[in-house]
């Protein structure tokens, strides 16, 4: 139930702007841009791993004979296209 | 025809069976025997206009519905359009169908009766939760950029069900959704879509809902419009997503909602972001960091080819002197014969003139020879010196390599470069260090560490440039002192510039 990231999706992508930007300012030094782009190339590979934590999963939400909240996988149709798994699954990072 | 009524009716009581269409018949016949036209007050619902030019409508109020057909003469002599939700009053006559079995009022003339109870509850609740703020735009949360878990609020088996996971499946194949069911439509809707909400709000585990339900009339579409429904919106902690299947009309939960969507598919893609998109948009930073850090070694390097480019070759220089020394030598060689040979003219002369006697004109020429050997061995010992002094250059030369600073800028490119590779590989192949690892490492080099050990850091106050020097301060500047803990404002009184 509780997010297992410290971080969101969201921040990280703007830390990631961030850097991208400051890199293509050419305002660092050597040395800063190399700190940077590692920084940056994390951030990628963190984000990318972020993309793909999720398990697919569908499920009815109903309350059993007690009242008490239960899910339970969805029987019914997915949709066409749906069902064949992401075709670009390959990790680029 | 009272007669063969009464005839019928006793065969009915003597269980003797009527085909359909005598019942039906029978039916016609008593509506038409008992109920002759009649005006009748209710509101219009489901207007649908026939290629015919025939009008069909239904009829209603609170508790009873009667599907209505006006035939194209006395549509065209209407002077208002028949909208659904008003009221009106209608004359005509009741009949049945015989064909389908079905009551029908076949209406002659319509006139309006203002707004329909329907539309008019509709209006006051809009305004009542206006009112109430419950439309601020301020209360109204945005969604998240990748929600991982998501609710569903609609019927089981409907199109917007197979609409909904159908796109949102495609975009995001590996989403975790969970399907609240609930009656949409009929009397118990309502209540069903708001303890639904609560439901998805109580386990807690979707990111954004999306309630709706596919198009329908706008009789189909009024649980949307119902304050139970738009109080479960407004008290849910999870951003809702509203997509009542209406293009054009905005019902209630439509306001409430964080955001409205025409359609369910609309609402599945304001919902997750297509993941082939977000995978591209991080390969393009990535990228682009790629570029940025090359674009700069790149300039670097070609700075340093420049640098080196102009660096004279020291080789081509010492050529060049001994050059000019070979030519020094020649011309002092020259310059000397060439004195030389001048005294012996003069000699010669001064002989003849004189008529000296020939052995002092020897001792003479034996004068001038020897000075001539003087002159050409100090000359020689002098060029010598040069030659010594030249080669001594020449080999300190050789030994110091002029190109020592570009091989070691060069080195240290390379350096920074493999520095930069295997930066690059521990990345992809290890865990990245521990947020509080950074966190410590930042700590230990942190000014703020020194302070606190008893040394104070001084600024000036009027521009903010740190003091290092006595020199910089003049008598009465203010200064910021900041101490391990906190910070002292002074005025200087004096300096010692030693």
């Amino acid at each position: 139930m509780a997010d297992s990231n410290p971080k969101k999706f969201e921040d990280e992508m703007a830390d990631l702007e961030a850097i991208v930007t400051k890199i293509d300012s050419g305002e660092l030094s050597l040395e800063e841009s190399i700190a940077a782009f590692e920084r940056g190339v994390a951030l990628v590979r963190s984000l990318n791993q972020k993309l793909d934590e999720i398990e697919r999963r569908v499920e009815v939400l109903i309350r059993d004979s007690r009242g008490e909240l239960k899910r339970s996988p969805y029987q019914g149709e997915l949709g066409s296209s749906a069902k064949s798994e992401d075709p670009e699954e390959d990790d680029t990072f | 025809m009272a007669g063969q009524l009464e005839f019928q009716l006793k065969t009915a009581e003597r269980r003797v069976a009527l085909s359909v269409s005598q019942l039906v018949r029978l039916v016609r016949e008593t509506l038409e025997l008992h109920l002759d036209q009649c005006w009748v007050v209710g509101e219009v619902s489901n207007t649908r206009l026939a290629p015919s030019g025939h009008l069909y409508f239904t009829l209603k109020d609170a508790r009873a519905a009667i599907n209505v057909v006006m035939f194209s003469s006395a549509v065209r002599r209407m002077r208002f359009r028949l909208d659904d939700g008003i009221q009106v009053v209608v004359r005509g006559r009741v009949n049945l169908y015989e064909h389908r079995g079905t009551l029908q009022f076949y209406a002659e003339e319509v006139e309006p009766r203002g707004f329909g109870a329907l539309q008019l509850a509709y209006e006051q609740l809009k305004q009542r939760l206006a009112r109430e703020g419950l439309f601020d735009a301020a209360r109204k949360r945005t969604l998240p950029i990748l929600p991982r878990r998501i609710g569903i609020v609609t019927a089981l088996g409907g199109a917007a069900l197979r609409d909904l996971l159908r796109v949102l499946l495609d975009r995001y194949p590996n989403l975790h959704i969970i399907i609240r069911p609930a009656l949409v439509q009929g009397p118990s809707a309502p209540l069903e879509i708001a303890s639904a909400l609560d439901d998805l709000n109580a386990d807690g585990n979707a990111e954004v809902i999306i309630v709706g339900r596919g198009g329908g009339s706008l009789e189909d579409l009024w649980a949307f419009n119902d304050e139970t429904v738009a109080r479960a919106i407004c008290r849910s902690r999870i951003p809702v997503i509203s997509a009542v299947g209406h293009e054009i009309d905005y019902s209630i939960a439509d306001f409430v909602a964080d955001v409205r969507a025409p359609t369910p598919t609309a609402a599945a893609q304001i919902a997750v972001p297509n993941k082939a998109d977000l995978r591209g948009r991080l390969f393009e930073k990535q990228s682009a960091l790629v570029n940025g850090v090359e674009r700069q070694t790149s300039a670097l390097r070609h700075q340093l080819v420049r640098l080196e480019s102009r660096l004279p070759e020291p080789r081509i220089l010492l050529r060049q002197l001994r050059q000019r020394l070979d030519t020094a030598w020649e011309e002092l060689v020259e310059a000397a014969n060439s004195r030389v040979s001048r005294h012996r003219v003069l000699l010669r002369e001064f002989a003849t003139r004189t008529r000296i006697s020939p052995g002092i004109v020897a001792a003479g020429r034996l004068r001038v020879a020897h000075s001539a050997t003087r002159l050409a061995q100090a000359m020689s010992a002098r060029a010598g010196s040069c030659r010594v002094t030249l080669e001594r250059n020449i080999a300190w030369l050789n030994e110091t390599n002029l190109r020592a600073p570009v091989s070691q800028a060069r080195s240290r490119l390379s350096r920074l470069f493999n520095q930069l590779e295997t930066a690059w590989r521990s990345r992809l192949h290890q865990q990245r260090l521990t947020l509080a690892g950074q966190a410590g490492r930042l700590d230990a080099v942190s000014p703020l560490r020194v302070l606190h050990r008893g040394y104070a850091l001084v600024t000036k106050t009027r521009d903010g440039e740190t003091v290092v020097d006595a020199a910089q301060v003049e008598l009465g500047d203010e200064l910021d002192i900041r101490l391990g803990r906190g910070r002292l404002y002074a005025r200087t009184l004096g300096r010692n510039l030693s």
